[in-house]
């Protein structure tokens, strides 16, 4: 019926028998065409005029929402200052949420890249008995993994290392994977250019292969293609670059090259391929068809614990060794699960608080213009269509609010994907996407909805009550205020703790240290490595403003966990089953460390050049090592040896003792460390220097030092001790700065919202209020009287806001961990902060609460 | 209630076009431009209707159920949309006869008291 091919037709056809009218009656066909054209009309007017007939009731609609939209549009200028109020936070609401949202789905949601991930297992050994999370595996421990499965069809490894790489630019340190020739196969990734490795670059005798990631492709070698091909030198090993891969996930490290087995000689090495508790391995499986992920945990489970029956001597029963078998995907998102989640709390607490502003303004708003819908009820409007009017206003209001909002997810949502990206890499990738606007869109619509049905429509039967009103005000602010509360404790919480960690004590000298990478080609040195190191020493301590050098193998909390804890007892001692002696962090050193990072020798002696791999095995000994071998004693001149069985049984002379420090904890704690001179166990890599005076200024020099004295050698990560831990710290800091930022919105968002009750109930009392003063009340009495009433308000709010923030915190601890109730101090502070909000918001109102106009109050209705 | 094109004098031939397009299809079915015809010369060429109010009241009347449409093949040999009466649409023919009449009648009273509304 409603056919425009039909309407064509149609009006073809009138065309058609009109010219024939007028041929029939002698014109000619030319000008009877023209004729009848201009006869007829417009043609496109009258397809309109037919349309209109056709949806006739569309148009009737359509006509009165535009109505509405305009009669609300001019309704809103007259109040301005509410209409912006409403839409910035409606935009920061909205704006948050719609961020949020677009990080977790492409983080949580979006699936990987990698072909069949569904079937992509990640496998891993952990020892929570001494709180290593992700202990690895070793080559004899995958031999009899794959050897035994059934429910995995194919396994892939990979190990990270660091190579020294040669030929793409400067000399550059690059962080490495090493894979077995199936791992690309199993991961099911592609190349973008060139081919991946295969089986054929497995084995001791296939030719170095090596794949570039994308990010470094990109990044660092800026997007050439003609380094496909190039041959590189990895430590000592030529290599050739075969391809580029896509842009995927890395994981279990972000690495900037992958490269097969025969590049690292370590891994060829004979340590490497028998040691059961040599553990430097991440394994991969894909599930075999048929089987389900239990059936491959169950199975994997079981052989690992045979594996542990079978060879006791490689697992410590304190160790508490465990299998663990997730989907890949599970693995990824899992540690950004819990912060992704409680940033979307945090965004709908935010949302929550600004629509009550919202609600409140508008329900403020609405009780002055009950005349007006009382007028228009009277004139014959339905309730339906004042409810129209309503709705048409808040949807102005909230679709302004949702456009900007969507205009402020884009930066919102980069700042949280930076922040996410320190729980889960996926969160480096994510954009702004159309979710965000249909998320925008329908929060819009939901908070139109709802703020259309707020304010109370003229009833027809009974005087309209003014309390009533008053009393949902409070409610809303005393939500808002709740809410802030909340938040703001929690931004107080982790903003106390940030401070308290900056000034705590580390024991180094963090201003004037100077601490660089300066890795060695190999794990151990050489002679010409020991005299190159002397000389570059040497030469860096006549450097102009430099107080001293010297070598270590750490610098503190940047390399962390580089080398885990080693067991250790004291020299003829009797050391109890193997490994559960007290284990020590192990470091290299040379002579001068100690002066040069500021840390006081409390005992003995320094090293010195004597001190070297001809003579006497000397350590030096934190003091709570000293305590804890030799209580009751000097520690100085007594002997200690490791006890672990890839070590040495040597036993090393005590030459002195050093205070405590801890190089590995944001918050010291006592570590129990053992130095070794750098050139007895030939291992070093960091060097730390003392510089009087900006430590910064004295690195090109330092640079041009060892360019001079060889060109290969990497100089990287220059830093100052304050700086390396203040990296560190910047998740922490990044933490707390996120949840200030959504504890201040709110709490603007909430003074607003006192503000505007008390305002409100200010002039729905004037007329009391004129009262009282003609009664000769004074107006600081009104005043007090005003304040007192905000700050009911807020310490209501104050009290409901931390019964829920206490259950919160209950309920959030079940689910994730890490969560503390908020001290006192910082819960007391956050208070303290919203009652001054609460005064300085209430101070308008009861100011104008105390100047009323007796004659202007007494006549306003 | 919905807008039409605002020429007054068409305005007021809205209902009372709906009228004539009543009457005209009371002796069977005719295309629409042979209605328009129709109405231009029983009025003596006092009433052109243009295709712009034309079109629309057939199919507003077609919505309404007073008017039905069928296809078929005009004097032209070209497709054209033949309209007709319904029952309903006579009933309304007649309604609206009977309230013409009595509309000029009572306005022939007011302009001219001494004569009588024609029949």
């Amino acid at each position: 019926m409603h056919d425009d091919r039909e309407l064509d037709d149609e009006i073809r056809g009138h065309l058609a028998i009109s010219i024939k009218d007028r041929i029939d009656r002698g014109e000619d066909p030319e000008s009877a065409r023209r004729a009848a054209l201009l006869e007829f009309g417009y043609v496109p007017s009258v397809r309109d005029a037919v349309h209109r007939v056709w949806y006739s009731r569309w148009f009737d609609m359509l006509a009165d929402f535009a109505r509405d939209m305009r009669i609300g549009l001019r309704s809103l200028s007259r109040t301005k200052g509410l209409a912006v109020t409403v839409v910035a936070t409606l935009a920061l609401g909205i704006g948050a949420n719609a961020a949020i949202f677009s990080v977790i789905r492409g983080v949580l949601l979006r699936p990987l890249v990698n072909r069949g991930e569904d079937q992509l297992i990640y496998i891993q050994q952990s020892t929570p008995g001494v709180g290593v999370a992700n202990a690895m595996f070793s080559v004899p421990e995958i031999a009899d993994i794959t050897a035994r499965a059934k429910t995995i069809s194919a396994f892939g490894d990979f190990s990270t290392i660091d190579f020294t790489m040669l030929g793409l630019g400067d000399p550059h340190v690059v962080k490495a994977g090493v894979v077995s020739g199936a791992y690309f196969d199993v991961m099911g990734l592609s190349p973008v250019l060139g081919r991946l490795l295969d089986e054929e670059d497995d084995g001791p005798n296939a030719p170095g292969a090596v794949v570039l990631t994308h990010r470094f492709w990109s990044t660092t070698l800026k997007s050439d293609a003609s380094v496909v091909g190039k041959t590189v030198r990895l430590g000592a090993i030529d290599a050739k670059v075969v391809g580029v891969l896509e842009p995927s996930v890395p994981y279990p490290a972000e690495t900037e090259i992958i490269a097969n087995v025969v590049t690292s000689p370590h891994h060829l090495a004979a340590t490497m391929v028998t040691l059961r508790t040599h553990r430097m391995t991440d394994l991969f499986g894909r599930l075999a068809p048929g089987a389900t992920l239990d059936d491959a945990r169950r199975e994997l489970t079981s052989i690992h614990a045979a594996m542990i029956r079978e060879h006791p001597e490689a697992y410590s029963p304190k160790a508490g060794t465990r299998l663990s078998v997730a989907r890949l995907r599970d693995q990824i998102t899992a540690p950004a699960r819990p912060i992704l989640i409680l940033l979307l709390a945090a965004a709908a607490i935010v949302f929550v608080i600004a629509c009550a502003n919202v609600a409140n303004l508008i329900l403020a708003r609405s009780v002055r213009r009950e005349g007006e819908l009382s007028v228009r009820a009277a004139l014959g409007a339905s309730r339906g269509a004042l409810r129209r009017t309503l709705l048409a206003e808040s949807l102005v209001l909230c679709g302004a609010g949702a456009a900007l909002g969507v205009i402020l997810a884009r930066p919102f949502v980069a700042i949280v994907a930076r922040y996410a990206s320190r729980f889960s890499v996926r969160a480096l990738d994510v954009t702004v996407d159309a979710s965000v606007l249909w998320v925008g869109a329908l929060l819009a619509i939901a908070a139109a909805v709802l703020l259309a049905h707020i304010p109370r429509l003229p009833s027809t039967e009974g005087a309209r009550s003014r309390r009533s009103p008053n009393r949902r005000l409070r409610m809303f602010a005393m939500t808002q205020i709740a809410c802030s509360f909340v938040l703001l404790a929690a931004a107080a919480a982790l903003v106390t703790t940030l401070l308290a960690l900056k000034d705590v004590q580390t024991g180094y000298n963090m201003r004037s240290v100077l601490a660089i990478d300066l890795p060695t080609a190999s794990l151990s040195m050489t002679a010409a490595d020991v005299s190159f190191y002397r000389e570059l020493t040497q030469r860096i301590g006549r450097l102009p403003g430099v107080d001293g050098v010297s070598m270590g193998t750490n610098v503190p909390w940047r390399d962390a966990g580089k080398l885990p804890g080693i067991p250790f007892a004291s020299a003829g001692g009797h050391p109890q089953a193997g490994l559960d002696n007290p284990r020590a962090r192990i470091r290299m050193v040379s002579p001068g460390f100690f002066s040069v990072l500021g840390v006081p020798l409390l005992r003995g002696r320094d090293f010195t050049d004597a001190d070297r791999a001809s003579s006497e095995s000397v350590v030096i000994v934190s003091k709570s090592v000293a305590d804890r071998l030799f209580p009751n004693g000097d520690a100085v001149n007594r002997k200690m040896a490791w006890t672990d069985p890839l070590f040495d049984k040597k036993a090393h002379r005590i030459v002195g003792v050093v205070a405590d420090v801890d190089d590995e904890h944001i918050v010291p704690e006592a570590l129990l460390t053992i130095y070794h001179p750098v050139l007895q166990l030939m291992v070093a890599g960091r060097l730390f220097v003392h510089v009087s005076g900006d430590p910064y200024a004295v690195v090109p020099a330092l640079k041009k030092v060892v360019r001079r004295m060889s060109a290969d050698q990497p100089v990287e990560r220059a830093a100052t001790l304050e700086d390396v831990r203040a990296e560190v710290l910047s998740p922490r800091r990044l933490n707390a700065f996120v949840l200030s930022g959504f504890a201040g919105v709110a709490l603007v968002i909430a003074v607003v919202g006192v503000s505007g009750v008390l305002a409100f109930s200010v002039k729905a009392r004037m007329r009391e209020f004129g009262v009282r003063l003609a009664l000769g009340s004074s107006p600081r009495r009104l005043l007090v009287g005003v304040l007192l009433e905000g700050l009911f308000i807020v310490g209501a709010g104050i009290l409901v806001g931390a019964a829920a923030g206490y259950g919160l915190s209950h309920i959030a601890a079940g689910y994730l961990d890490n969560v503390h109730v908020p001290g006192v101090l910082p819960t007391l502070a956050a208070a303290m902060l919203l009652a001054a909000a609460a005064v300085l918001a209430s101070l308008v109102p009861a100011a104008r609460a105390s100047h009323v106009d007796v004659l202007q109050a007494l006549r306003s209705e | 209630m919905a807008k039409t094109p605002d020429d007054p004098r068409l305005e007021l031939l809205q209902g009372t076009l709906d009228m004539l397009v009543l009457r005209t299809l009371q002796w069977g079915r005719q295309h629409g431009h042979g209605i328009g015809q129709a109405i231009r010369q029983q009025s003596d060429d006092l009433l052109k209707v243009e295709t712009g109010s034309l079109y629309p009241a057939l199919h507003r009347l077609e919505k309404r159920g007073w008017l039905k449409s069928e296809w078929g093949v005009s004097e032209a040999n070209q497709k054209a949309k033949y309209y007709k009466l319904t029952a309903a649409g006579k009933a309304q023919l007649l309604r609206e006869r009977d309230r013409w009449s009595q509309l000029v009648h009572a306005i022939g009273r007011i302009m001219n008291p001494a004569s009588t509304g024609e029949e």
